[in-house]
């Protein structure tokens, strides 16, 4: 557990390298930029010390990890903000697409890798796998575009790329930022449809990368627990075939799918730089987009290192929670 | 010469058995549809076991053995099929049972003990989950803590030390013979009529084996448990069973009871299974004995005797390569022996003759 831990500072350590000389190596001087086009040598001199520039570079890299641990992301000029505050302003609506496209692409694959491989009938499982390939394989900003123009553009079913909510609908008060939990919260039931409308096609383009991954592993797993001959002693004790395969074959399966959790998460973060971008949706993928194309690099570097943290803390948790769920793996267990 | 399996105590279809029958299996046919074409795993195979009788099947590997015990259970899964015969349970026919309606009969009137314990018991619940799951669903109304207290006596009752505490365990927390006595717990846990054992010691050491025999011989007799030993280990056959079924090629090439089977084995087959297994007296005079050639393709099989290629009594005879044998009973009507081979009048005879000399 404590090498664990150890790999996981580790992981984070060399992120944080990365972002920092990322930013170092880029073309152009930040001190320049900050300090306007008109600046005189002077001003800009005095901007670059101030943002401790001029400093030895680990004297500059100490005190980047220490400013950011204090909550000091860096300070974007495009925005006339700190890092903190707008990237915090943009979370919520990136964890609400993102739990949306997890949980609605994870029951989309249990579903369908049931289907796949219950009973083993050869033409859904062939479907099955047909979609999972295609998912696999397609870019998802063009999925994520095809999408628009079929389900906004020719079938009007959907709201196009307006964000989360229709134009003239409000927001409701914020408690969680998540406008669909918010607006239950309110009571604020039209506004809740509304901000579940719009997220049907984004989450759909973000999670199916995610599904696809998901229905593979979860039909392989499954094809593979099935011959396991404890399914038959499960029978054998007058256990229903249905609940043999919901108690006994799906939880076995599932615990690979748990170790591809972290893996899915980088998905989700990777795919919703792109997909938000499409959507219009104002979350941190947006932002992180926009922040690039008007060199506002002390976005991206934050970015860069939280999307870090956040893969190695889910790992961490999916090693824990494997402890939880198979015995063998179980700390201090009682060794045979 | 149905007749004669008749005489032997296999009752025609749609007869009832006699009472003190507890499972009769009639004519069962198993078959597997793979690429290689129809593998015909259980040919026709007729045999009854009575109340808390001890019944040893063996045979060769790939003879239909698991096929034959989970025919009987109906548990063959796709590509497999039972494709004919019947089975009777208790005195009705369970082999054209729903599924609904057969769970019903799993673990209350028979189960099933595995092969390797490892593997058939559920990795990530516990022992007492395992044994309490197969009395809740047939003893519902002891409720959970109910059927935890029953586990943890079973426990106990299979000789699993500190039951009570070790139900908590995993099996991976478990030594082989004491996964196996777990098995034979929740075998046990709605104490079935008939339970069928399919090789339930091979995995374990020699010593370990015998302990599990012998409280398996304990417990069922305790139970009035019929057992149905499916095994390769002659000695464990000769050691635990009454009766005998050998198996070949998906067929039962004779069944007689377990002293026959050793002095009086009718079928070449047996004759040369028999003589394959090493004994310590005979090795320094000769090289251990084995069966040459292997069973037959059970996807193509011929229309004549299927032991025929491997027989060094038939050789060269048409009849053996044309027609297969029939039952043939011989020996006393009230211990028969019922063998597939056209000679087998003539061994018997022989038999009984050298017996006497």
């Amino acid at each position: 557990m404590l090498s664990k831990l150890g790999g996981a500072l580790l992981a984070i350590l060399g992120a944080s390298i990365i972002a920092f000389v990322f930013m170092r190596l880029l073309p152009g001087d930040p001190s320049r930029l900050i300090a306007g086009p008109l600046a005189t040598p002077e001003a800009i001199e005095a901007t670059r010390q101030a943002l401790g520039l001029s400093d030895p570079i680990i004297v500059q890299y100490a005190k980047y990890i220490s400013n950011f641990l204090t909550g000091d992301w860096g300070f974007s000029f495009s925005a006339g903000e700190s890092v903190s505050t707008l990237i915090g302003a943009r979370l919520p609506a990136t964890i609400e697409l993102g739990i949306y496209a997890f949980v609605g692409s994870f029951l989309a694959a249990v579903f369908f890798a049931l289907a796949a491989t219950y009973r083993q009938r050869p033409v859904v499982d062939g479907s099955v796998r047909a979609v999972s390939f295609f998912g696999l394989g397609v870019p998802p900003f063009w999925f994520a575009i095809m999408l628009l123009v079929v389900f906004f553009e020719r079938l009007p079913w959907f709201p196009g790329p307006e964000g989360r909510l229709s134009p003239g609908v409000e927001p409701p008060p914020s408690v969680t930022g998540l406008y669909t939990v918010d607006a239950l919260i309110a009571g604020e039931f039209g506004t809740f449809v509304n901000a579940l409308h719009h997220l049907v096609l984004p989450s759909i383009a973000l999670g199916l990368a995610v599904f696809a991954y998901l229905v593979r592993l979860l039909r392989a797993n499954l094809l593979e627990v099935a011959r396991e001959p404890f399914l038959v002693v499960a029978r054998s004790k007058g256990i229903r075939r249905w609940r043999v395969f919901s108690r006994h074959a799906l939880p076995n399966a599932f615990l690979p799918t748990l170790t591809a959790s972290g893996l899915l998460l980088a998905q989700l973060i990777a795919g919703s730089v792109l997909i938000e971008k499409v959507f219009n949706w104002p979350g941190v993928g947006t932002l992180v987009v926009d922040s690039i194309l008007r060199q506002d690099f002390a976005v991206v570097q934050a970015f860069i290192l939280l999307a870090a943290m956040a893969y190695v803390v889910i790992n961490l948790v999916v090693d824990v929670l494997y402890g939880v769920v198979d015995p063998r793996v179980r700390i201090g267990s009682k060794a045979e | 010469m149905r007749a004669d399996s008749a005489l032997a105590g296999s009752t025609t279809d749609g007869q009832r058995p006699p009472d003190d029958v507890v499972l009769s299996v009639r004519n069962l046919k198993t078959q597997f549809r793979t690429k290689q074409g129809v593998v015909q795993a259980v040919r026709d195979v007729s045999f009854d076991v009575k109340r808390s009788e001890k019944v040893g099947i063996v045979g060769e590997s790939g003879c239909g053995k698991s096929a034959l015990a989970l025919s009987l259970l109906g548990l063959i899964e796709p590509p497999g099929c039972v494709t004919g015969g019947e089975v009777w349970l208790n005195g009705r026919v369970v082999s054209n049972l729903g599924e609904r309606a057969m769970s019903a009969v799993h673990g209350k009137e028979i189960s099933l003990i595995f092969q390797d314990s490892m593997t058939a018991l559920n990795p990530i619940k516990s022992i007492g989950d395992q044994i309490a799951e197969a009395i809740l669903r047939h003893q519902g109304n002891v409720g959970k803590r109910g059927a935890r207290k029953r586990a943890a006596e079973l426990l106990a009752e299979v000789e699993v030390p500190n039951a009570e505490r070790r139900l908590v365990d995993y099996p991976h927390e478990y030594s082989g013979g004491m996964r196996q006595r777990a098995m034979i717990a929740i075998a046990l846990a709605n104490e079935p009529d008939v339970v069928i054992a399919d090789e339930p010691t091979t995995a374990l050491d020699v010593t370990t084996q015998a302990q599990v025999l012998d409280l398996l011989d304990r417990i069922v007799t305790q139970h009035q448990t019929a057992i149905l030993l499916i095994t390769h280990n002659l000695g464990i056959v000769a050691e635990f069973c009454e009766r005998v079924v050998v198996m070949y090629a998906g067929r039962i090439v004779e069944r007689s009871t377990t002293m026959d089977t050793f002095h009086r084995a009718v079928h070449p087959y047996t004759e040369a299974l028999l003589k394959s297994v090493p004994r310590p007296d005979r090795l320094e005079r000769a090289p251990l004995a084995s069966i040459p050639g292997a069973p037959p393709d059970l996807a193509n099989l011929d229309q004549g005797c299927s032991f025929e290629p491997r027989c060094f009594v038939g050789r060269g005879r048409d009849v053996c390569r044309e027609r297969a044998p029939d039952p043939t009973t011989v020996g006393p009507p009230d211990q028969p022996i019922v063998s597939e081979c056209h000679f087998a009048h003539e061994r018997y005879e022989r038999l009984i003759a050298e017996g006497e000399a």
